[in-house]
């Protein structure tokens, strides 16, 4: 079964992907940072037998595993495709992953809180994520109590997510935009309505793939409506102000945007050596080019799993053996030579 | 450009300190300018939470008012947060938290969300009691528990099917003790669900 990113985008939008994500705490346990170790293993035990009929819902196989046994390379690997947050990385503590097959529904056990639901897939589709994890939070709700208080709302560790505990948020490609010099103060400016905007990859002030995530800074005080309503506004907003940028570019400099966009194929297909930051800079350009009906590929391909792809734990869990710094560089060439698709 | 002070690793924090209209910068390593002291901005740099120490930045600024010095004793009864503890993480420890230091974060919480009260899903727990059929039917028929009480309790297969997938993940992670005693728990359901057949 294909995985949610390997799914190709859809031409024309610069959307990339959206994701809901809930989190809930049972009302039986402290949060996960005041339990013992033997609180949250029995916890973890208890809601695996909980949950152990939820493919039920829809039909899908889902994993169990335990992230505190997993190796740290197969999570760090999780961890950039986005099926788990940072913060269970190095928890020692039990905690779980359930995550369906295609990894577009996964929830996390006695991470930061004690149930972290979380739907993704490709494309602008925040309100049916919203709905399927919705689903899912009410499938779990159903067989757990959670803390909930009549002026707070859902009760989470961090106050920063109290209230619907929900944060949606949607990827953009902003590669024209974010190069403007306004867009540090557009930015600030999406501030001022609750959202954040922050670069996706990178590393300090830098941002490879010029990928953007938008997403609500407020939990409480709104419905989830609202929430999911004002952050497909703004992801909107920003994809409408860079198709603009991008088809005046096609207009005024239409060689020199085919020109960028070949060299870019071209030395994705044929480089022997990548950096990740070269490799998510030529990928970006790609993405751009076949947005903009530039580049025409034999069979649908999904630029964005080339680009989880050539992420270094992904890399270093496929190669099967420790590798260097050039020896990775060199299957992250070779992955991308064996999985672009002919050009027309 | 390397750190001032270790002069090994690469300077990513630039540290400007104005004192008395005289202004000075350091260029260091997040390690050495965790070490030095820059008031609650040091909090940025310890541990992996920035945006939550972020917080905790603002939550601490009230500590030099005399008003919250008298809160610095409050403790959460159910599991033993202290006020201290809960501004140095930004993380509250139990659900009482919220109450215990309501009177102490409110503000702050307002501050940080703009609002301080929750209009959005409530649990299926509490809107079970209200007989009111107008939520939870027409959004997602039949994803409720039919009025049970606690979790369901499993069926043979499910449990089976549980067991499965953790035979399998403990095969893959080859701890094969682990996996021979889910193998024989299987095996033992599996036979008991046949003799009640």
């Amino acid at each position: 079964m294909s995985k949610w990113y390997e799914e190709p985008g859809r031409p024309g939008s610069n959307v990339v992907y959206s994701r809901v994500r809930l989190v809930r705490n049972w009302r039986e346990y402290p949060f996960p940072g005041k339990m013992t170790k033997e609180q949250s293993a029995e916890m973890t035990g208890r809601l695996y037998e909980g949950l152990a009929g939820i493919g039920s819902l829809d039909g899908k196989n889902f994993r169990f595993a335990y992230l505190d046994r997993m190796a740290d390379l197969e999570k760090t690997a999780l961890f950039e495709r986005r099926a788990i947050n940072r913060s269970v990385l190095k928890k020692h503590a039990a905690s779980g992953l359930i995550l369906s097959e295609d990894e577009r529904e996964g929830i996390v056990l006695n991470g930061d809180d004690h149930i972290r639901i979380q739907t993704v897939d490709m494309g602008f589709c925040l309100e049916k994520l919203y709905q399927e994890a919705n689903r899912i939070d009410d499938y779990i709700g159903g067989r757990f109590d959670y803390s909930f208080d009549e002026k707070y709302g859902f009760l989470t560790s961090f106050p920063t997510n109290v209230g619907t505990g929900l944060r949606a948020s949607v990827v953009v490609h902003l590669p024209m935009l974010s190069r403007r010099k306004n867009f540090n103060s557009l930015v600030a400016d999406m501030a001022r309505f609750g959202t954040v905007i922050r670069g996706v990859y990178g590393d300090g002030g830098e941002n490879f793939g010029s990928l953007y995530q938008v997403s609500n800074q407020k939990t409480l005080g709104q419905t989830e409506k609202e929430i999911v309503d004002l952050v497909a506004k703004t992801a909107a907003e920003l994809d409408v102000q860079e198709r603009k940028l991008r088809s005046d570019a096609m207009a005024q400099r239409p060689l020199g945007r085919a020109d960028e966009t070949y060299k870019s194929y071209g030395v994705l297909k044929y480089a022997r050596r990548l950096t990740r930051k070269d490799a998510m800079e030529f990928l970006s350009q790609l993405m751009a080019g076949i947005n903009d009906g530039i580049l025409k590929s034999e069979t649908p391909c999904s630029v964005f799993g080339l680009m989880l792809g050539v992420q270094p734990a992904n890399l270093l869990s496929r190669a099967e053996k420790p590798l260097d710094k050039e020896e990775l560089d060199a299957a992250r060439a070779q992955f991308l030579r064996e999985r672009l698709p002919q050009i027309l | 450009m390397l750190c001032e002070h270790c002069k090994k690793r690469e300077a990513t924090v630039k540290y400007v300190e104005v004192i008395n209209g005289v202004k000075t910068e350091h260029n260091l390593c997040t390690q050495c300018a965790s070490h030095i002291d820059m008031g609650q901005y040091s909090a940025l740099f310890e541990g992996e939470f920035p945006l939550g120490k972020l917080l905790s930045g603002l939550l601490g600024m009230q500590e030099t008012d005399p008003a919250s010095e008298k809160f610095s004793g409050v403790v959460c009864p159910v599991c033993g947060t202290t006020y201290e503890e809960f501004v140095k993480n930004s993380r509250f420890g139990c659900p009482d938290c919220y109450s215990v230091f309501d009177p102490l974060i409110a503000e702050n919480i307002r501050h940080l969300q703009g609002s301080e009260k929750h209009v959005g899903k409530r649990p299926a727990y509490l809107t079970r009691g209200t007989e009111q059929p107008k939520e939870g039917e027409e959004e997602v028929p039949g994803s409720s528990t039919p009025g049970a009480e606690g979790p369901a309790p499993l069926t043979m297969e499910e449990r089976v099917r549980l067991l499965r997938t953790r035979l399998k993940d403990a095969v893959k992670r080859e701890e094969y003790e682990e996996a021979a005693s889910l193998r024989d728990e299987i095996h033992k359901l599996e036979e008991e669900s046949g003799q009640h057949e």
